[in-house]
């Protein structure tokens, strides 16, 4: 195995693009996944017969599109000698695209991969969004039937959070908070107006105990990566980032096993990251941030426990005292998170590469992480019960 | 609204009129099940080798990959470890909203995701709630509420 390195990155700002106002005509999914990968092809350097590999997350239960992967390659004009391929793996699609990407130039199957995700939703409807999605939460006939929709799960999480550690609803919204302040200065940001604690308490409830703005808003997007072999990405003379850790784990339950477990706590996260550590041999002190897979507050309070950033019951505290933004001691989401840089599902967990890369590159403008050289990215599946970890350092 | 225990494990019936909005398959394996549900009763898939009970019933041993399974009767009383209500819900659960569900850990040890009803105190994690049949015109659903 040799080391894969990212050499050119690209994404729109997150957003509702499909949504068509006034009869407005609105982009089509591959016509946003032309503007990044040229973003990206033109940072690497790179054309397009210099590309192999073509790895596509795949782009979201509503795309019109079949096939979007070969669809997608050959609307792009490409050719491959290694794979063109579509992934899917429920919020984990553009984090386990990543890791193909990484895989097949790692295996020297390919020097050149391309890695796309493009997921638009906002053209659907939320309740249609939402009866599609009731199929995606559980058992279909045993749990699906009695109405729950993803984030319902996140809800009943923060129910018993709070009833465990005896923390308010007011506290959780801390992370919102700190989020939003981080997507103020991201471009590729979809919320972007400060906002505060009564701003997040005042707002109608989704799924209690969670409002609009502990929830993400409904978001399309979309992101590339260009990912070459570490000797070519040196021949480029460009600054690039090389992935030097991965660790994996699923604990074996979808949503809720058949026994009692403490759902406030991710199982998956403390097997993953340590494992990415090892191979990266790095600590966790040494690693200058975190973007996290966390579309609900509760979900990054859960999740960043679970990665031994903070103590158990204190995520939420970390959010408040600045442990946890972009100038603290361990930045979580400086991109402003799922929350507020937006959640195209499907590809969100590319965006988190692509700020990760942002970041140790020392391109994030007024919300950069101070000497920031090393990120770790956590694409991670709550109580479907799994979680990818990636850990990046920048050779600049 | 019939109320009256028959045997130990018999459950509240509780009338929901209309069609279940996303209505569960039944397989020839899981007809004992929603049989048993309609009735009033509990009851899941327990394995014949190692004694390990399954929720949802399945036609294997998850522990032990035994295909030996008997139908086991479980009983009604759970306590809620934790509960949701939706306001913004699927379209197909349009007329219910706002509704609550919740994670429910029965007596005989199971945890399952089901329908919380009102009952007589508000929903907090760790209250004691009893199980119920939700019977729909199509069929039946499961249900908890906050005993009495």
């Amino acid at each position: 195995m040799r080391n894969a390195a990212i050499l050119g990155y690209g994404a729109v700002p997150v957003g509702v693009y499909q949504r068509s106002k006034d009869g407005r005509d609105t982009p089509l999914e591959h016509e946003l996944a032309v503007r990044v990968v040229l973003d990206a092809a033109r940072m690497a350097g790179l054309g397009r017969t210099d590309i192999d590999g073509v790895v596509v997350a795949h782009p979201g239960d509503h795309t019109r599109q079949g096939y979007f992967h070969t669809f997608l390659t050959a609307y792009l004009g490409l050719k491959s000698n290694s794979t063109v391929v579509q992934v899917l793996g429920n919020g984990m699609t553009a984090g386990l695209a990543f890791d193909e990407g990484i895989r097949i130039v790692a295996t020297g199957e390919t020097d050149c991969a391309l890695v796309i995700a493009a997921h638009c939703e906002t053209g659907t409807p939320t309740a249609d969004h939402l009866d599609y999605s009731i199929r995606l939460t559980g058992d279909v006939d045993f749990q699906s039937v009695y109405g729950a929709v993803p984030i319902s799960w996140y809800a009943m999480v923060a129910r018993r959070y709070m009833h465990d550690y005896g923390v308010t609803r007011a506290d959780l919204a801390h992370v919102a908070v700190k989020n939003r302040r981080q997507a103020i200065d991201n471009p590729l940001a979809q919320f972007r107006t400060p906002i505060t604690v009564d701003d997040v308490l005042a707002q109608r409830m989704i799924v209690d105990p969670l409002g609009l703005l502990e929830v993400p808003g409904r978001a399309d997007g979309a992101a590339a990566l260009v990912i070459v072999s570490e000797g070519l990405a040196k021949k480029s003379g460009r600054p690039y980032v090389v992935v030097r850790g991965r660790g994996y784990h699923h604990e074996g339950e979808h949503q809720i096993a058949d026994r009692p477990t403490d759902m406030t706590h991710y199982p998956s996260i403390a097997r993953a990251v340590p494992v990415a550590l090892e191979q990266a041999r790095m600590t966790l002190d040494e690693i200058a941030m975190f973007q996290v897979y966390a579309p609900c507050t509760i979900t990054e309070v859960v999740a960043t426990e679970s990665m031994g950033l903070f103590s158990r019951g204190e995520g939420w505290a970390a959010a408040v005292d600045g442990r946890a933004a972009f100038d603290g001691a361990r930045p979580v989401n400086t991109s402003g998170g799922h929350l507020s840089r937006g959640h195209p599902p499907e590809a969100s967990p590319l965006y988190d590469v692509v700020e990760a890369c942002i970041q140790v590159l020392g391109r994030a403008g007024p919300r950069q992480v101070r000497d920031a050289r090393t990120a770790m990215v956590v694409s991670e599946l709550g109580n479907y019960n799994a979680a990818l970890v990636h850990i990046l350092e920048a050779q600049a | 609204m019939n109320t009256a225990p028959l045997i130990p494990q018999q459950m509240e019936i509780v009338r929901s009129p209309g069609a279940r909005p996303f209505p569960p398959r039944v397989s020839t394996f899981t007809r004992p099940y929603w049989d048993a549900l309609a009735e009033g009763r509990l009851m899941t898939s327990c394995c014949g080798g190692c004694g390990r009970l399954s929720f949802p019933p399945k036609p294997v041993c998850r522990e032990c990959w035994s295909e030996v399974v008997v139908w086991r009767d479980l009983q009604p009383t759970a306590m809620l470890y934790s509960y949701t209500r939706l306001h913004i819900v699927p379209g197909a659960f349009r007329a219910d909203a706002p509704y609550d569900i919740g994670i429910v850990d029965l007596a005989d040890g199971l945890r399952l995701m089901c329908r919380i009803l009102p009952g007589p105190t508000e929903l907090r994690p760790d209250m004691p709630v009893t199980m119920l049949t939700l019977m729909y015109d199509d069929g039946p659903l499961l249900a908890a509420r906050p005993s009495r």
